[in-house]
């Protein structure tokens, strides 16, 4: 068994002389996206409530549009006069639960059936993977507004359509993975010792397929929450005044060029935790694959 | 070929019926019109909960209940979901795509105009992004986590987190309005002038294309490295003294290919997605904007052919990835099990 | 890190500041704009979520958008009347165009419109009374907001004496004249086309008498015009070449303007993009003087408006004067009745006015033991956020208020289900009796009235029917009192919208002031011209 647990661990290490300082890289590597992550998180979630944060909707009308830097709005208001920084705050709330569920649910449900796909193979993997091809190809725009106008913007209408698109994508990846693997030795292995279909799809298609999906499930996470804001545009997405980093940045390209501030925040604090996530991303991966 | 004619010509059509690849071609052609047919039902169906008909916007706002039904009638409008379909079918088949409920107008003859400029568009945004993303995405990986490796990183994920509305407008503001070096909004089609027709598609196909970009770089460098770490074949080539320029390309960059060719299929229909918007910001009369105005205006007609197209290229998207799967890897053998 | 980010966007923040080309705007305007020059042509963005949407085409008779693309039809039509001003959007008043003269006669029973002579239409035909009588008979049977609910006696439309056309109604209709210009009867089409074509191809490619003749159109996308070289006004129009291109919002828009691919924009609604291209200097900005007041909808048929006592708390939660200052820095006059400083029959204040006042609305909120109210309007950048100002303002009155944005079709679906309780939606024309005019809004027929009040009624058909503006005025002020007093609905600010446009291009209507006939004004393109 031990010989089909993984692949060969590589003797690829050319500077073998300071496995200590990559260790220590590598966990840096982890711990410092990590806690990028942390802080993002923490203050989205948390510093709202400890700081006197003024709340992020029902603002004063006479103080709309104060620019960066004013007294008690660090970040100036909008032009509702809510203040930028706590919409930026309670925002962050909206758009990371959006991406890390639309992300999970494609991960879940997607991975799941395109792992099963790639591995079971014959009349099963030709059903599925034609269905998932019937979503794929069609298009994200009527679904969207067909939600939008039948059943209105909510939160979980929003990740329910975001999370429809996700799956048929993780799917095709986790398949296209899982086909390459299947003709590996340890695969064969696996299966001449009657390893049961389960256990090797969790024991060994799980893990050697994970990297590849937490690549692009990190690179979904900032998809995801532009793609939210750009559904306001059709009608869904989440309903105004409640923030998001999407919704502000969709409100703010209105006036673009007027207000650039409006969209630079927004997009700015999307930026930091898009490369944190693919930091982090990477650095698991590198973890994983090198065993 | 049908059988016949392959039986009769035993000679060259008879090797080349026989041939795995072109077996495997035919076998998904077919299987593509399932496809195409379960996505029309689906869109179909899913427009039936749309609230809202074309008699209501032919009739204007304030049509009574009566005049709304007597329009219904005359549309058709009142007959069953499925018998409409079978109908909207029976013309499809034919090559008859019917007439616009609301302007009256032959769809078929609206859908060429458009499906040439959002064609355009589309082509060009995937060939440069993908053009610009594999070497910068093996110059990267080559050298791991060094300063190219963090630059493309920077750009790559900036490039993920601006939203293609945003870019498209900062791009106009930059490239139309601070310099004039390019047009911000309009069309010239390809008859008039080809060196306009490209110049005038410079800024749109940007808009859609560097996110891509940024998304196939980012995936490609990422599988690349992992390619390079971890996996057993590449340690035997550069066991056997393969160069690390060979290897990357020879042997990495084939399986991660893999990956890629998965994504950029996959990405097809968010392309489609994007000229939505991009439409409206650089007023081209593509086909997104034509079907987000038939879906405002509730035309059944127009929306079915406009899915359909996008139903088609998606499909032949996806046949083609798994083609290209097959031939890149000779492991993969389709059917054989 | 995000350096990239912030520079791109800091360069495209300067491409809107001043810079270098501002030049002496004022002296330039005023020289050149008294002599026109012919020739050149220009483009023309309208926004594709209003005026530059016509997916059912042009023919006035099938254009079930017509009342948004006035210019389009004003530019391919010409029009029977046209509303005219002074420069400054003062003295409005409609004037016959393709027509020469009226007549009210009976007290306004009887209507005499005498047809110009000599004028054609492009295809050659010539427009007389037959071919007016032909299409005012076809478009009041048409299906747009734009066709006129006319009281006609049975056959109330003829023809006499060969150049002019009778109107003949149940009841004084005096004001049928000034509705003209906002109405589909106004666009007359070439009948012979018309058979020609057929009404399929005639809904692209339309044949009337106005300054210019269609090119081609792609419905809802771009519209190309050429001049109309057998118009009837000698040397006019000005212009060889006329397009319209639908544009997915103000700031691409704007962006085209200054990228110098465009040369109008109709209808800037984008308060922040207003100031930077009035600060600008590249580009003359002119604001239309505002006709249409926003009105906050109730619906007093249903709960919970049909308690007067929750009208009032809206009314006294509500504060338009603070929206005016923090959303559109006092650009525009707050009106206390459906009639605005642009159109007819405006006077400041309604005596009696509930107007803000914080503690009565909590206190009638108490009385009722709270209050929860759905607040809807049509999606639109300004409109979202003046509603999500006036949740603000009644949350702050302890009023529960959820918000939703409808699309045309779904707003229409919410109205008719009588399920409403707010909406915010704009009231009145230029003349209350016209186009989206008070009635609309009030009467108890209209499907998007909250209103079903015999008085009121009766007052908006008395005064449709009066021939004397001065009788008008005192019933359409005893109108507003009266909504005013029933808390029926209350009134905001006055939007009106701005046209952007390349220096150099001038026009009546673009680059001067007309009052705006339902959202844009009326522009009076054959005058429009581009000094070359």
């Amino acid at each position: 068994m031990a010989v089909v647990e993984a692949p060969p661990v590589p003797a690829a290490d050319a500077d073998e002389a300071a496995p200590r300082a990559r260790t220590w890289t590598r966990g840096l590597g982890v711990a410092v996206p990590a806690a990028l992550l942390a802080l993002v998180a923490g203050a989205c979630f948390l510093a709202p409530l400890v700081l006197p944060v003024p709340s992020p909707t029902g603002g004063n009308i006479l103080e709309a549009g104060l620019p960066t830097g004013s007294p008690g709005h660090l970040l100036g208001t909008d032009p509702n006069g809510n203040d930028i920084l706590s919409r930026i705050l309670y925002g962050g709330q909206t758009s990371l639960i959006v991406a890390v569920t639309v992300n999970l649910l494609g991960l879940a449900v997607g991975g799941t059936l395109g792992a099963l796909s790639g591995y079971v193979g014959g009349a099963a993997d030709t059903v599925i993977m034609r269905l998932l091809d019937v979503l794929i190809a069609f298009p994200s725009l009527v679904l969207t507004l067909a939600v939008a106008q039948s059943l209105g913007p909510s939160l979980t209408n929003t990740i329910l359509a975001l999370g429809f698109f996700s799956v048929p994508a993780f799917a095709r990846i986790s398949r296209a993975a899982t086909l390459s693997l299947r003709e590996q030795p340890f695969m064969a292995a696996a299966r001449l010792c009657g390893t049961k279909g389960w256990r090797v799809l969790l024991r060994h298609i799980a893990p050697n397929i994970a990297p590849q999906l937490t690549t692009f499930g990190m690179l979904g996470m900032g998809v995801v929450i532009v793609i939210e804001g750009a559904l306001s545009f059709l009608g869904l997405g989440i309903p105004a005044p409640a923030p998001s980093w999407g919704n502000m940045i969709s409100q703010g390209q209105a006036s673009l060029s007027a207000t650039p501030m409006l969209v630079l925040w927004p997009s700015l604090i999307l930026f930091v935790t898009v490369l944190a996530f693919n930091l982090l991303g990477e650095s698991l991966r590198t973890r994983w694959s090198v065993r | 070929m049908t059988a016949v004619a392959a039986g009769r010509h035993r000679g060259v059509g008879g090797r080349l019926f026989a041939s795995p690849s072109v077996r495997l071609v035919g076998k998904r052609l077919l299987m593509a019109v399932p496809i195409t047919l379960g996505v029309s039902i689906l869109t179909f169906w899913v427009l039936n909960l749309i609230p809202g008909n074309a008699a209501q916007q032919l009739l204007g706002a304030d049509a009574t209940p009566e005049q709304i039904r007597a329009m219904e009638l005359q549309l058709g409008l009142d007959k069953p979901a499925p018998l409409r379909y079978l109908d909207w079918l029976g013309g499809a088949v034919t090559g008859d795509l019917g007439r616009s409920l609301v302007s009256g107008q032959s769809v078929a003859g609206q859908l060429g105009e458009r499906l040439a400029v959002t064609g355009e568009l589309v082509a060009m945004a995937f060939v440069v992004s993908l053009l610009l993303a594999v070497p910068v995405a093996l110059l990267a990986a080559y050298h791991p986590n060094r300063f190219f490796d963090r630059l493309s990183m920077f750009v790559s994920v900036t490039g993920l987190s601006v939203a293609n509305y945003v870019l498209a407008l900062v791009l106009v503001l930059v490239f139309a309005v601070r310099f004039a070096v390019f047009p911000a909004i309009g069309f010239v089609p390809l008859s008039e002038s080809v060196g306009g027709n490209l110049h005038s598609l410079v800024l749109p196909s940007a808009a859609i294309g560097i996110p891509m970009f940024c998304l196939y770089t980012r995936f490609l460098r990422g599988d690349l490295v992992d390619q390079m770490q971890g996996q057993d074949y590449v340690v035997t080539a550069q066991a056997k003294g393969v160069g690390p320029w060979q290897v990357l390309l020879r042997h990495a960059f084939r399986n991660s290919s893999f990956g890629l060719i998965t994504v950029v299929g996959l990405n097809l229909s968010t392309l489609i997605g994007a000229t939505v918007i991009i439409e409206q910001i650089f007023a081209l009369p593509g086909l997104g904007q034509l079907m987000l105005q038939a879906i405002n205006t509730r035309d059944m007609a127009v929306v079915q052919a406009c899915v359909v197209v996008f139903a088609v290229v998606a499909v032949l998207a996806n046949l083609l990835t798994d083609l290209l799967y097959a031939v890149l890897d000779p492991r993969i053998r389709y059917g054989s099990r | 890190m995000a350096v990239l980010l912030a520079a791109f966007l800091a360069i495209a923040a300067c491409s809107g500041d001043p810079g270098a080309s501002t030049g002496a705007a004022p002296a330039d305007e005023t020289s050149a704009a008294s002599t026109p020059q012919k020739g050149g042509e220009i483009t023309v963005l309208e926004d594709s979520a209003f005026a530059g949407s016509w997916p059912t085409g042009l023919d006035p008779a099938t254009n079930t958008t017509g009342g948004a693309n006035i210019a389009m039809m004003g530019a391919i039509y010409g029009g029977l009347f046209l509303l005219t001003a002074n420069g400054d959007g003062g003295d409005a008043k409609v004037t016959p165009n393709q027509a020469e003269s009226y007549e009210l006669l009976d007290g306004g029973k009887t209507v005499k419109i005498k047809i110009r002579r000599g004028v054609t239409f492009s295809d050659g035909t010539p427009f007389d009374a037959e071919a007016v009588v032909f299409n005012l008979k076809r478009n009041l049977g048409a299906t747009c907001t734009c066709t006129p609910k006319w009281p006609l006696v049975k056959d109330g439309i003829d023809v006499e004496g060969g150049d002019t056309v009778v109107l003949r109604f149940t009841r004084p209709y005096a004001s049928v004249i000034n509705a003209f210009p906002i109405s589909n009867v106004n666009w007359i089409v070439s009948p012979t086309a018309l058979k020609q074509l057929g009404d399929d191809k005639f809904r692209v490619t339309p044949v009337g008498a106005g300054p210019f003749t269609v090119v081609s159109n792609q419905l809802s996308s771009e519209l190309v015009l050429e001049r109309n070289a057998q118009y009837f006004k000698d040397g006019l129009p000005y212009l060889d070449k006329l397009t319209f291109k639908s544009i997915g919002g103000d700031q691409a828009a704007y962006q085209a303007l200054l990228a110098g691919q465009a040369h109008a924009y109709e209808g800037m609604n984008t308060v922040p993009l207003m100031e930077q291209a009035q600060s600008g200097g590249r580009l003359t900005v002119t604001m239309q003087p505002p006709t249409s007041p926003y009105v906050v909808q109730l619906n007093s048929k249903a709960t919970p408006f049909d308690d007067e006592r929750a009208r009032q708390a809206i009314y006294y939660a509500t504060d338009f004067e603070a929206i005016a200052k923090g959303l559109f820095k006092d650009r525009f006059p707050v009106s206390q009745s459906f009639t605005a400083p642009g159109g007819l029959f405006h006077h400041d204040a309604v005596p009696g006015y509930r107007g803000h006042d914080l503690a009565r609305a909590k206190q009638l909120v108490q009385e009722l033991g709270g209050l929860n109210v759905e607040l809807g309007t049509l999606g639109n950048y300004v409109a979202k956020q003046v509603m999500i100002a006036l949740q603000t303002q009644w949350q702050e009155a302890g009023i529960t208020t959820t918000i939703k944005d409808y699309q045309l079709s779904t707003l229409v679906q919410q109205f008719n289900s009588g399920k409403w309780h707010a909406m915010l939606q704009t009231a009145g024309a230029w003349d209350p009796a016209g186009g989206v005019g008070v009635a609309f809004r009030f009467a108890s027929t209209s499907p998007f009235s909250g209103v079903a009040d015999k008085a009121l009624d009766d007052m908006f058909a008395e005064a449709e029917g009066t021939v004397d503006p001065a009788e008008r005025d005192a019933i359409y002020t005893k109108a507003g009192q009266y909504i005013s007093d029933k808390s029926y609905a209350p009134f905001g600010l006055a939007f009106a919208p701005t046209n952007l446009t390349a220096k150099g291009v001038h026009g009546p209507g673009l680059t001067t002031r007309i009052p705006p006939l339902v959202v844009n004004s009326g522009v009076l393109w054959d005058e429009v011209w581009r000094s070359q």
